[in-house]
């Protein structure tokens, strides 16, 4: 029995079918999570979006039109999520930021991969929001330049240059452990 | 091409999304820019350490939880009753369309209707009668018109006799 695709276990759902929108979380739970926890850096709040993600989407079934991919569909909503989440948030100012890594060979190899971990996640979160998204969605999830533009409801242009700036901002905060490449 | 232009596409010339033509064309710049070729180099480099970059796995029992909540959501939104707006939200659109047409019809069969039973000004005669007499359809007058010799003329005649007569 061939697999049914994304989006015509999206139509069974609008038809009311709940096992079909529990595939669709199960196929999905897992980047729906990664691009909420990088855009974050939380756990607790990346499960917060990524699960209000779901139940929207479950919400406007009834209206639901195959017109994307059904994954480019969840990352608007993710994002769209994301950036509310990020204008609600009273900013929290902290010193516990990791230190920038040392450019030095020696410092880079003392770093475990928590450290590097770390090191990636803070220089995500100093990007501006739709520069972070842009790079989460490009660099860990691998959508394509045009896939990023619809997920973020801009036009590829705008999206080239988000990459363009955050590329730079991001060679210069890991500048030290891009020495390793 | 200008490098600005070129170092915008990095992304998407490094990942083969370009355009034949326009990826010849960065192509070539690529070949006599050593400035852009950096570019090019470091966003190769960023690309691998972002992609060594780990994250942790899904929380356990997340797509449970979310299961749950939409089971609940389901339930409150079936238990909230019959709600026309949704319910129409629902209906494809030719029913609309349909629901539509018939209503004009509907309403226009009714207008037409009242127009031909009753024309302006003129009340049919029956209604005159009515109102001229509430009374009548109920014969409650029916004593006035009995036949000679009958009972309840008989009834009449005693209780219409002048006063002093029987003395």
């Amino acid at each position: 029995m061939p697999t049914p695709s994304d989006e015509n276990l999206m139509l069974s759902v609008r038809d009311g079918n709940l096992a079909a929108f529990e595939w669709i979380v199960l196929r999905h739970q897992a980047e729906a999570w990664r691009v909420a926890y990088r855009f974050t850096g939380d756990a607790a709040e990346a499960e917060d979006i990524a699960q209000e993600s779901f139940l929207r989407i479950l919400d406007a079934a009834p209206r639901y039109k195959p017109t994307a991919t059904f994954r480019t569909y969840l990352f608007r909503v993710l994002n769209r999520l994301c950036i509310d989440h990020i204008r609600k948030k009273r900013p929290i100012f902290t010193d516990s930021l990791p230190q920038r890594t040392d450019t030095a060979p020696s410092a880079i190899q003392r770093l475990s991969d928590g450290e590097r971990d770390a090191a990636t996640q803070a220089a995500l979160a100093l990007l501006p929001t739709n520069q972070r998204m842009a790079v989460v969605l490009r660099y860990f999830e691998s959508l394509s330049v045009a896939e990023i533009a619809e997920a973020m409801g801009t036009s590829v242009k705008a999206v080239e240059g988000l990459l363009a700036r955050a590329r730079e901002r991001l060679e210069s905060l890991l500048a030290g452990l891009m020495e390793d490449f | 091409m200008r490098c600005e232009d070129v170092t915008t596409r990095l992304d998407a010339y490094a990942a083969g999304e370009l355009q034949p033509a326009l990826a010849a064309k960065l192509a070539a710049h690529l070949d006599l820019c050593e400035s852009c070729q950096q570019s090019l180099h470091r966003l190769k480099r960023l690309a691998a350490v972002l992609g060594q970059a780990s994250v942790p796995p899904v929380p356990d029992g997340f797509a449970a939880r979310i299961m749950a909540k939409a089971r609940n959501r389901r339930v409150s939104v079936a238990s909230a009753g019959w709600n026309p707006l949704r319910w129409w939200r629902l209906v494809p659109a030719p029913m609309h369309a349909a629901a539509a047409a018939v209503l004009v019809i509907g309403l226009a069969v009714g207008l037409l209707m009242s127009w031909t039973t009753l024309p302006a000004g003129q009340a049919a005669p029956g209604q005159a009668t009515v109102q001229a007499d509430p009374l009548a359809p109920y014969n409650v007058d029916y004593l006035t018109d009995a036949p000679d010799g009958s009972l309840a003329q008989t009834y009449l005649a005693l209780v219409s006799t002048p006063a002093g007569e029987g003395k």
